[in-house]
């Protein structure tokens, strides 16, 4: 990394720059460790801060003591009234308003009329396709249940989310709070979330339910506060001058000017609560995420990616959706129309919710796909799964055996090797390279925090199996990308590739690649890899396919090969935006790897899962804050080093 | 023009961007000029401004980008607190009164037309004309028949449920003065209200401007930095630079007597004899009286230029619109105008 | 559910009346469900058991270990399958700190140890003794574990000791923990493939054994003290040098709240008491059969009426 980073600090001064001193003073750690102190080897026992136990404590008494757990479970409770209500409607709980289970086919109509309000005859194929394809998989209870919690969870995250940015866009101080605290949210692993949640509202769906809130808040609360900001002083100005109050001017003139923005916040959230509420069926949460979770421990591949596909197609609808809803432009009628032409999906929709009930009372089957009569693929899936495993087995073996051997035990020792001082100072050096004191500062403060811990070893083999894992997908991935970015079309298909690949519920790759690799640290960068690369692929598409259309034409007139045009026009001008892919892909790694500790691994990810299993509040937040300042350490260098390209650039 | 008591009144108006500028303010002594106050640390976006508006008078500020134009008449409707000195609203120092009272006073009084016209795009050309009016609380039909109104007054008649997006950018400033004159304001402000707007376009919308300011009489305060426009429009120009005013008087005055070397360099460029009318060239009747046909005082020297060749008198008399004569011309000094000699 | 079960329900319900015995509570009892089907199953014919008394059931999934701290909260009425071996540190713990009681054990044996499936046998012919397995230790070498054999242990908190043990015994192995039982599963799945030798943690009763045959190793007897004194096994100088115990017990669970709240349904789990081929049958319903938890409680339920209804009575 500090490699990397040293040639942008101006190569004309000869003098040794503060970054050169430190990095020299690593080394000087490095070629010493033979004879290094215990003391700077490892931290020292003295150093060590209980602080899992502090903030046991400090929840305890949360808890106990000061009665916060009555106020989250009645707060709970309330979620919980809504979760039947919705449940009842959805899948025929047995809660008020006993009205429920819709019949399929009507929400797979009314899903088609949405999407054809939003975004015309594609998007309702798309919406209406989904819910055809559940009932017909025969997963319509599953995906009832999880969209009955995502129906209540939605909604609540996008309010609080917008109260709270709101409330940070009003009070400025809030403001400086708020960032830093959204950016450790928002790079936590998603298991951190889940205990404190255990702990105060328990288990089951309406756990569930608060864990997706929590967890989708974030993005929420940054979109508010990037629409009120960038709504038009002018719009405002007119808004006053028209005699609004402070309220009428934030309800009427700020927030729907607001709207592109808020909406998009919208997207995100219902994005998250989507990959939260699947990985929420560790602590309880039923549907679809926990028949995946069934199936997989069964080792019913097939079935697994049925289901997995399901969540695809869901998660896709909801996307294109909600961003066709973002897009959405008011359009004016003509005078003299009529309400039903006015209203003409409404309308369509009542005749629609007609028939579709009428149907459901004559033909069962349209109302619940009985057992037996749904489809599957599972079968011809499991073969092809079988032949894979067996005909690439010379190949899975050699690199395994190639892999472990060469690539992964030297790194993993070389990093544990390293005194920790010495990762500290070359943690110091690129900082000081990319952003001088200040950036130093902040790298070594989150690193020095894992020193702290007393999580050292397990780190340092986290972020050995992050960094291998983004180096295997630079090596495809990157190439993969400017290969798809000369044509739009060949672009186009990639990134719905990529799209889709990310959505996959994360540990449905938990078990191929164990049946591919085994038990070992391979299965685990085999699984980060499919998402570190994601990114990276899509990161380096859009930059290329970004740069200007006049400065390749610069190019091509001066002369230039396609290979020069790649290599002195379009890639360093593409630098940027491929370096926030691979800072993107660093942090889907970070996420991934804690939940690769399903396969086995012996890194901060078993532990958060142990603190999961016991509960254990203090230790799974002491883990989460590692693993989330690796992240924002790493988050921190590349986009100083971005910007600083960025600038060079004039961009 | 006629100066009766002023609607709009600005006594030393300052307005300081930087760390505590109260403060800073509170120490100067008199101005010490942008520069040196920049070296100090501070923006003077409005520097020390005087000036009167009189009812139904057309003031036009005029200035380059930077000069304080926009800022001073945000100060005027205080959509931006002044730093010092006092902006009175007929006799009322607004910047005594409470939040409450200026949005009242807003509610009432103002209107305001911006240059980027800051309609609310989620809300359809009546519901954007009408949302001055649903601020002050009147009920949908009240609302609805006083916003056609205006619709209909600016010539969007049948654009009503359009939504903003669907309009052109005339169409779009059409919607912006609509809005402004809901309320039935007295004071007017715009601020650039077409420089978005293509030439052509923003030809033609400066006649329908001044069609409205003929039939309502408003007194308006209009933002321009284009010296053509004020030229066009105003009753008189007041000209910033650096965020003080260079010279305000009226459009004859200032190309024929510019104030300073700044102002100079304006008028350079502009054919005088289209601007200068024969009242702004006229001096009192001075015992005698010439004889024969008065010229109309509003005529501009160009328009007289036939007249003023083959006129054989040496000086002519002016009359106003009445018909009265109110001061004579030397066909001389109209000659010099016309022909580009000394002004 | 059954036509049938819903008649016996209201006789059932009839009758607690005619005692005058205070009836249950209408809240819905919450019933833990994890990741292994017999205990899906089992918690399904239970809780059908339940809603043919007139109860209201719903089930979540949780976590098997941190299940405990839920029925201690209430926030669960009961656990089914408490096994000595896996659980048993996290039930007494919760036990310590108060809310929840043992509600007696099943007929059932649970027992916990390497294991590995039948084709491992042909590698490796003299298994299950342990001496054999660790003279064939090389057919189950693999990148990671260099020359020694690979072990392949649960994850680290079921704390089962496996690395002790090959001390103890001085076995040629090295222990690698999966991260999952899933994890466990999919190895014999793709060693399955290619029918390689292996050798893992598994334990019995378990769906494991109804699709993948296989034998226990058979470790030097497990005596008492052998986790703790040196002296006690083959080896004086180490601890753990014996196999586990082979006959762990498995219990149920119940939160203290539930005597009062439900008194009739807990009435009936405290009688409730499976039997290992039992457990087996319902995981093989699931796992082999394809049915849905659901189903295969009412299955069962249907199949084995005169196990299940002196329960009740």
């Amino acid at each position: 990394m500090s490699e990397s980073a040293i040639p942008s600090a101006p190569a004309t001064r000869l003098r040794l720059s503060p970054a050169w001193m430190v990095l020299c003073l690593a080394l000087c750690l490095i070629l010493a460790r033979p004879y290094l102190p215990e003391g700077l080897m490892r931290p020292a026992e003295g150093l060590i801060l209980p602080l899992a136990d502090w903030i046991n404590a400090l929840f305890t008494w949360l808890r106990d003591d000061l009665g916060l757990i009555h106020v989250t479970r009645a707060f709970a409770d309330g979620i919980e009234w809504l979760l039947d209500v919705t449940a009842n409607i959805l899948y025929g709980k047995n809660r008020w308003p006993r009205i429920g289970p819709l019949p399929w086919i009507v929400v797979a109509l009314s899903a088609g009329c949405l999407g054809y309000w939003l975004g015309g005859l594609r998007l309702a194929l798309l919406a209406g396709g989904t819910f055809v394809w559940i009932a017909l998989m025969g997963q319509w209870k599953w995906a009832m249940e999880t969209l009955s919690v995502i129906v209540v969870a939605a909604p609540f995250s996008v309010l609080l989310g917008l109260v709270v940015g709101v409330a940070t866009w009003r009070w400025r101080p809030l403001e400086a709070v708020m960032n830093p605290l959204l950016n450790i949210a928002q790079s936590l692993p998603h298991f951190a979330y889940m205990i404190p949640v255990v702990v105060f509202i328990g288990v089951g769906p309406k756990a569930g339910a608060i864990v997706t809130i929590i967890f989708s808040v974030p993005p929420m609360i940054r979109m508010t506060l990037l629409g009120l900001r960038k709504v038009p002083p002018e719009v405002i100005e007119s808004g006053k001058m028209c005699g609004s109050t402070a309220w009428q001017l934030m309800t009427r003139v700020r927030i729907p000017t607001a709207r592109t923005e808020i909406l998009v916040g919208v997207n995100q959230v219902i994005m998250q609560c989507l990959a939260m509420v699947v990985l929420a069926s560790f602590i309880g949460m039923p549907g679809l995420g926990q028949k995946l979770l069934q199936l997989l421990q069964a080792l019913k591949i097939g079935r697994s990616i049925e289901i997995g596909i399901t969540i695809v197609l869901l998660a896709v609808a909801l996307d294109r959706c909600s961003k066709a809803w973002v897009a959405l432009q008011p359009v004016h009628h003509e005078p003299g129309l009529g309400w039903v032409a006015r209203h003409r999906v409404l309308s369509l929709w009542a005749v629609l919710m007609a028939l579709g009930f009428a149907l459901s009372a004559v033909v069962p089957f349209f109302a619940e796909v009985g057992r037996g009569q749904s489809l599957s693929v599972a079968d011809p899936l499991d073969a092809m799964m079988s032949w894979v495993i067996v005909a690439l087995d010379p190949v899975t073996q050699w690199l395994r055996w190639f892999l472990i051997t060469w690539v992964l035990i030297p790194v993993r020792d070389a990093l544990l090797w390293l005194p920790y001082t010495a990762v500290l100072a070359l943690v110091a050096a690129a900082g000081l390279a990319v952003g001088g004191w200040r950036s130093a500062l902040i790298c070594v403060g989150f690193i020095g925090y894992i020193a702290i811990t007393g999580w050292w070893d397990r780190a340092m083999i986290t972020i050995y199996t992050v960094l291998v894992a983004v180096a295997v997908a630079t090596s495809f991935g990157f190439p993969l990308g400017i290969w798809a970015a000369r044509h739009e079309a060949r672009a186009k298909r990639v990134l719905l590739l990529c799209d889709s690949l990310q959505t996959f519920p994360s540990f449905i790759y938990l078990i191929p690649v164990i049946m591919l690799f085994g038990v070992n640290d391979v299965a685990v960068v085999g699984a980060v890899v499919l998402f570190a690369a994601v990114p990276l692929i899509r990161y380096t598409i859009e930059g290329l396919r970004g740069v200007p259309e006049t400065v390749i034409e610069a190019a091509d007139m001066s002369g230039a090969t396609r290979r020069q045009s790649l290599w002195h026009v379009r890639l360093p001008l593409a630098l940027p935006t491929i370096m926030v892919g691979i800072n993107q892909s660093l942090m889907f790694s970070l996420f991934m790897v804690i939940i690769a500790a399903f396969i086995g691994t012996q890194d901060l990810g078993q532990e958060m899962q142990r603190a999961l299993s016991s509960t254990d509040v203090g230790k799974g937040l002491v883990l989460g804050f590692a693993v989330a300042f690796i992240g924002l350490a790493a988050d921190h260098l590349i986009k100083k080093m971005a910007e600083g390209r960025r600038r060079a650039l004039g961009l | 023009m006629p100066v009766s008591e002023p609607v709009i009144s600005c006594r030393n108006v300052w307005k300081l961007f930087g760390p505590s500028p109260e403060a800073y303010l509170r120490g100067l002594e008199g101005d010490p000029g942008f520069e040196a106050i920049r070296q100090a640390g501070y923006i003077s976006a409005v520097r020390d401004v005087s000036l009167d508006i009189a009812r139904g008078e057309m003031l036009v500020i005029m200035g380059l980008s930077g000069s304080g134009k926009s800022t001073l008449v945000r100060c005027l409707s205080r959509l931006i607190e002044i730093t010092g000195g006092t902006v009175s609203v007929e006799g009322q120092d607004i910047g005594a009164l409470s939040e409450a009272q200026l949005i009242e006073l807003r509610r009432n009084k103002m209107g305001m037309v911006f240059q980027s016209f800051g309609l609310l795009p989620h809300r359809t050309v009546l519901e954007n004309v009408a949302f001055p009016l649903e601020m002050r609380g009147q009920d949908r039909a009240t609302r609805r028949k006083r916003a056609l109104e205006v619709i209909d007054l600016v010539g969007l008649g049948g654009r009503e449920d359009y939504f903003p997006r669907e309009l052109s950018g005339g169409q779009q400033q059409r919607v912006g003065i609509a809005r402004s004159l809901a309320i039935e304001p007295d004071i007017w402000f715009l601020d650039e209200p077409f420089s978005a707007l293509d030439p052509l376009i923003r030809r033609e919308m400066q006649d329908e401007f001044l069609r409205l300011q003929g039939m309502l009489g408003k007194t308006i305060v209009f933002i321009t930095h284009d010296f053509d426009e004020a030229l066009r429009l105003a009753d008189r120009i007041a000209i910033m630079k650096d965020g003080a005013v260079e010279q305000c008087d009226t459009p004859d005055q200032i190309v024929l007597n510019p104030a300073t070397d700044y102002v100079r360099k304006f008028t350079e460029e502009i054919e005088k004899a289209r601007v200068v009318h024969a009242s702004g060239l006229a001096r009192p009747i001075n015992g005698v009286m010439p004889e024969g046909l008065p010229v109309a005082g509003k005529s501009t020297i160009r328009a007289l230029a036939r007249q003023l060749i083959d006129d054989p008198r040496e000086i002519l008399p002016v009359a106003d619109e009445a018909g009265r004569v109110t001061g004579v011309l030397s066909r001389k000094e109209a000659l010099d105008v016309l022909l580009g000699g000394q002004a | 559910m059954t036509r049938r079960l819903r008649l016996i329900g209201g006789a059932a319900v009839l009758a607690m009346a005619a005692t005058g015995a205070l009836a249950d509570s209408e809240d819905p009892i919450v019933i833990p469900i994890h990741n292994w089907s017999s205990q899906i199953v089992m918690s399904h014919v239970v809780g059908q058991i339940f809603e043919s008394m007139g109860n209201n059931v719903e089930y979540v999934s949780t976590d098997s270990q941190s299940v405990y701290e839920s029925v201690r909260l209430g926030d669960v009425a009961l656990e089914l399958e408490v096994w000595e071996g896996a659980f048993g540190a996290s039930f007494r713990a919760a036990l310590e700190k108060g809310g929840l009681h043992d509600a007696g054990d099943h007929n059932a044996v649970t027992r916990e140890d390497w294991w590995y499936p039948m084709w491992t046998k042909e590698a490796c012919p003299g298994l299950p003794d342990w001496q054999a397995l660790n003279d064939c230790a090389a057919a189950f070498a693999t990148p990671e574990t260099g020359d020694a054999g690979r072990f392949l242990g649960g994850p680290v908190d079921w704390l089962k000791h496996d690395q002790e043990r090959v001390d103890g015994l001085g076995m040629n192995f090295k222990v690698v923990n999966a991260g999952s039982a899933a994890a466990l599963w999919a190895e014999i799945g793709a060693a399955e493939k290619t029918k390689k030798p292996i050798v893992l943690f598994n334990w019995t009763p378990n769906f494991a054994e109804a699709v993948w045959p296989g034998e226990f190793v058979e470790f030097p007897e497990w005596v008492d003290g052998c986790d703790k004194d040196p002296a006690v096994g083959p080896n004086p100088d180490k601890t753990y040098d014996c196999g586990n115990p082979a006959n762990g017990y498995l219990k149920k669970a119940a939160w203290d709240g539930m005597k009062d709240k439900w008194p009739d349904a807990y009435e009936v789990l405290t009688q409730i008491s499976f039997t290992n081929p039992q457990i087996a049958e319902m995981a093989k319903l699931v796992d082999i059969d394809e049915m849905e938890p659901e189903e295969a409680a009412a299955h069962w339920l249907e199949e084995n009426g005169d196990v299940w209804k002196v329960w009740i009575n």
